[in-house]
């Protein structure tokens, strides 16, 4: 079988099979742990503070000295890397196949309209200044001496596993370095590759963000303390 | 052995329209224009060798494109060229005569002739599937290939495997590559092939005595070196992300890419784009159509032709299901053995 | 320090018992045991090594030493959560993806888990992902407490129990002194009130500043030789045991003398301690308010029954961590600052973000940690220099411990004040 067949059929079941697998595993196997209820009387309505979420978005004026860099960095290549996710065709229909499959109506039914997209120029923009962003804080992690030292494997290998599907969509898009089937193929392969390896490392965060805030800013709200 | 250049002037082929057909076929060769002189001398010298065409698991349509034609074209002076000593559609004999007449042939050409193949070979239950005059398709395959000199494997079907090797392949169809090991084979894939590219592979062998270059799939780079996405018409349209969503939409009709409707254009190697079919006249796309991709291998198992080429089979509802249950199951043991082992451990000493 | 090498160096770890390596970090994993669960584990698995943290905290900000960021410090702890507890523990086991805990690594993250955290938590605060990393420091001390590695002042202060045990004849002298009732021990009081050890041993003007707003106000109220001491080394030494001891004398006081308010003295840990971890130790709801004294000073004053005279002064404050940033006590203080007249001049960063003394969580009280102290308070002494106040108030006896050390260390212009010395110093009699 050739790559790009595999990784169209057996590969994308079996990275979307372990993707559902680890996530769950992972976030099942946290939320099932023992609890501990607060017998404080609490300051103010905890659930207030939910608002954690949103206020952590951007640190507070007085830490941004040593942490813009890393923050505009952070938000450059999420946008990018989102955008060229989102709003590039060939993925809207990818993602419309899956939620037409798992809920059965896809956007355009309950919206009316279709996902919007960008044309691929303009999302091969986006995905090169996320490319360009991961570069910089790659270098920033080496260099930095706090950085330097809380690195381990997971830092490393998520970065790559992050950056093979940018640079990989860009080189298939343009056509750029081998015949477009292939780019095609090593494309997809990326992609599984992250999928496989999101679970169980840093990549998480997209989900832990929620739980870390969230339980920070119940906690802190009831009792009044700074979030 | 009569040459070629003898029996166009028997038939009354002019030495001008000889001239022509030699030009064109230089540059559908994508030779050189000063290359058509030494392309005619070859020609007019070379000997009407023997070709022996057979037919298996087919549906006649490679044939049916071969000689789809309205005028004396190409594809006729090609005919001529050859001396086409076996093809069941179109010769006159039939039964044992014909079977003889392949057998003659063969044995008098041995080691020189070309054997052309269309359809795919069955080896199921011993090739039960497929037999002619009491011989599996198998051995009669094994067989002729002994004495050619190139085998040709014409369509998708001989090339490839084809529809009758597609999911869930009931009659064990095979490749005439997967058979045939011992000797050089061409593919010359396309559900049909294109008419020119037939002929034109073969005026190839014909004009230079050997096997065109050939890419990593067996077929000629000159005809399938690009894909149909960067020859197609409407790749501005791709670029700009213009596509038709439904068939017969406003874009549809504004003649926007095809990509969302199915089109594998991307993926598939072929000349349709640039030698279109019916002489030129027009090509799926330009009808409205997506490439099915049928040059390629199990391209009849490789996702709806109407779902869009970025559409992997990620496993469907079920599977996803399943994993998510497999998920918390795992999940809710991890944590129920962390609480066991915490417990245990926070208490014991 | 005398001249000649007359002085003993001390090890830069303090071991107690006599246990062997093997049992120290047993110890520790049965206390880091006892503090897993769900909210650890998010907090742990949250973790994306980004750094930021450090540019939080004031012992890297003014070391640049990596070794300081505050997620760091958490390092022995996280790795036996991912070992032990995490959903992947199995295979972190199975393939020794994270090392056993050691004992030599337990030793040599001491200074990292007292000398050089206050618990202040403005990592917590900075944490783009949300960690609560001060609370998981405060975790981690009670796996170095029970495995014998508590700095020795700590230590030795929580085994104490409550200090001084003289505190009823203490007390009487103090009230003799300066003519003033002080109630010990009534049998029936609305409100039980609190010391801090501190207090008595180095502030007693704060005890007969509280004494006289409460004789002002009228109040029933009582100090209880059975439950006095509201700051807590257990809490500070990570001794889960010690803290709990204590917090519960304070509560059984209460209760025997059938307190509806119970005030916490200026103090930033004991508030914490008792009006954010007292219920959940008592195993229910506290059947009485606690306040810290700075809201209970706002209280009285907003429902009219305290009258200040006017100071006409400029002043800063500087916001004890646990009381302020981590218990939620931010504007009372400012409250009371307000009605005596003043002129607030807030300093930068203030409130939430304020920086810590660098003498809290236990820090000024461990000797060997000084140097690293003194280092941080250069940041309190600018800040407090441009704001430009004529006077710098607070409210809590450890922070004003680490000023009037740091001035006198550094021959600073500028001293702390006490914020319920000052409000006694200017009631209105009636």
């Amino acid at each position: 079988m050739d790559l790009l067949t595999f990784v169209r059929g057996p590969g994308m079941q079996w990275a979307a099979a372990i993707f559902v697998v680890g996530i769950l595993w992972r976030l099942v196997g946290i939320l099932l742990l023992r609890g501990k209820k607060d017998l404080s009387e609490p300051r103010k309505p905890g659930w207030r503070g939910l608002r954690l979420l949103a206020l952590r978005s951007w640190p507070r004026k007085e830490f941004l000295g040593g942490t813009a860099f890393g923050e505009i960095m952070g938000y450059t290549f999420h946008i990018g890397f989102f955008v060229a996710l989102l709003f590039y065709l060939p993925h809207i229909l990818f993602f419309e196949d899956v939620a037409k499959g798992l809920i059965g109506v896809n956007f355009k039914q309950v919206f009316g309209v279709g996902w919007p997209y960008l044309p691929g120029g303009a999302v091969y923009f986006f995905s090169a200044i996320s490319v360009a962003a991961l570069f910089a804080v790659l270098i920033h992690r080496i260099a930095s001496p706090v950085k330097r030292m809380l690195s381990n494997f997971d830092d490393y290998f998520s970065w790559f596993v992050t950056i093979a599907p940018i640079a990989t969509g860009m080189l298939a898009f343009s056509h750029f370095g081998g015949p477009y089937p292939t780019l095609l193929g090593l494309h997809l392969a990326s992609v599984e590759l992250l999928m496989i390896w999101f679970p169980f490392g840093k990549l998480m965060h997209a989900f832990t963000i929620f739980l870390a805030r969230g339980t920070q800013g119940v906690t802190f709200e009831r009792k009044g303390a700074s979030l | 052995m009569t040459t070629l250049g003898d029996t166009l002037s028997a038939s009354g082929v002019s030495r001008r329209a000889f001239l022509k057909f030699c030009t064109a076929l230089t540059s559908l060769m994508a030779l050189p224009p000063s290359m058509a002189p030494a392309v005619a001398q070859a020609l007019a010298k070379a000997k009407r060798p023997s070709v022996i065409w057979l037919s298996f698991q087919e549906c006649t349509g490679c044939v049916e494109s071969l000689t789809r034609t309205n005028s004396p074209t190409l594809e006729n002076l090609i005919l001529d060229l050859v001396s086409l000593d076996y093809i069941e559609t179109l010769q006159a004999a039939s039964g044992f005569a014909a079977e003889e007449a392949r057998q003659h042939a063969m044995k008098e050409s041995n080691g020189q002739y070309l054997l052309l193949v269309d359809g795919s070979i069955p080896v199921a239950d011993g090739g039960i599937y497929g037999t002619l005059a009491g011989e599996s398709f198998v051995d009669m395959l094994q067989e002729s290939a002994k004495g050619a000199a190139a085998v040709v494997a014409i369509g998708s079907c001989a090339s490839f495997g084809g529809l009758p090797k597609a999911n869930p392949n009931p009659t064990g169809a095979r490749s005439v590559s997967d058979i045939v090991k011992d000797k050089p084979v061409i593919n010359v894939p396309g559900c049909p092939p294109i008419a020119v590219v037939m002929t034109g592979v073969l005026a190839h062998y014909l004009t230079f005595g050997k096997i065109p270059e050939l890419d990593a799939q067996r077929r000629p780079l000159a005809f399938y070196g690009e894909t149909i996405h960067d020859r197609c018409y409407r790749r501005p349209f791709y670029d700009q992300g213009k596509f038709a969503k439904t068939f017969d939409d406003e874009g549809a009709r504004s003649g926007w890419c095809l990509y969302e409707l199915g089109c594998k254009g991307p993926i598939t190697h072929n000349a349709c784009a640039t030698v279109k079919w019916n002489a030129g006249t027009s090509f799926p796309i330009q009808s409205g159509h997506g490439c099915l991709g049928c040059s390629e291998p199990d391209f009849w198992d490789n996702g709806s032709f109407y779902k869009a080429l970025a559409t992997a089979d990620w496993g469907g509802a079920k599977a996803i299901g399943t994993a998510a249950a497999v998920g918390v199951a795992v999940g809710a043991a991890a944590a129920y053995a962390a609480r066991k082992r915490q417990n245990r451990v926070s208490k014991e000493g | 320090m005398s001249a000649g090498n007359t002085t003993i160096e001390r090890p830069l770890v303090d071991k107690q018992g006599q246990m062997p390596e093997a049992q120290r970090t047993a110890n520790a994993m049965k206390a880091f045991a006892q503090d897993f669960g769900r909210t650890a584990s998010i907090y742990l698995e949250s973790c994306i090594h980004c750094g930021m943290c450090a540019e939080a905290c004031h012992f890297y900000e003014v070391t640049g030493d990596p070794k300081y960021t505050p997620v760091w410090k958490l390092e022995p702890f996280k790795q036996a959560y991912k070992r032990e507890h995490g959903p992947f523990a199995l295979f972190y086991r199975a393939f020794n993806l994270k090392a056993r805990v050691t004992e030599g690594e337990l030793e040599q993250w001491q200074h990292l888990l007292y000398d050089s955290c206050t618990v202040c938590g403005r990592c917590s605060l900075m944490c783009p992902m949300g960690i609560d990393i001060a609370g998981l420091i405060s975790n981690a001390r009670h796996g170095m407490a029970q495995a014998g590695l508590a700095p020795k002042e700590l230590r030795e202060a929580a085994d104490r129990g409550s200090a001084p045990k003289d505190f009823k004849d203490r007390i009487s002298r103090l009230a003799a002194e300066h003519g003033v009732d002080i109630p010990v021990d009534k049998t029936k009081a609305d409100i039980l009130c609190t010391v801090s050890s501190t207090e008595i041993e180095q502030y007693p003007k704060s005890i007969v500043a509280t004494a006289r707003i409460m004789k002002r106000l009228g109040a029933n109220w009582t100090f209880r030789s059975d439950g006095y001491q509201a700051n807590n080394f257990g809490l500070l030494a990570g001794d889960a045991q010690r803290q709990k001891e204590a917090s519960m004398k304070l509560i059984e006081a209460a209760i025997a003398c059938g307190a509806k308010t119970l005030i916490l003295p200026e103090c930033g840990h004991a508030y914490g301690a008792l009006r954010w971890m007292g219920a959940n130790l008592y195993g229910k709801p506290l059947p009485f308010k606690v306040l810290h004294i700075s809201e209970f000073l706002a209280d009285s004053m907003r429902s009219g029954k305290l009258k200040l005279k006017r100071l006409g002064k400029s002043v800063t404050f500087h916001d004890p961590c646990q009381s302020s940033r981590r218990g939620g006590v931010i504007d009372a203080p400012r409250e009371v600052l307000a009605a005596l007249g003043t002129e607030l001049k807030e300093m930068f960063p203030t409130k939430g973000t304020n920086w810590c003394c660098g003498g809290g969580g236990g820090v000024v009280d461990i000797r060997r940690a000084d140097a690293l102290r003194h280092k941080v308070f250069h940041l309190k002494m600018n800040q407090i220099d441009e704001t430009g106040a004529e006077l710098a108030v607070t409210s809590c006896t450890d922070c004003r411990k680490t000023f009037d050390d740091g001035q006198a260390r550094f021959k600073w212009d500028k001293s702390m004040n006490s914020l319920v010395e000052l409000v006694a110093n200017n009631l209105i009699e009636a």
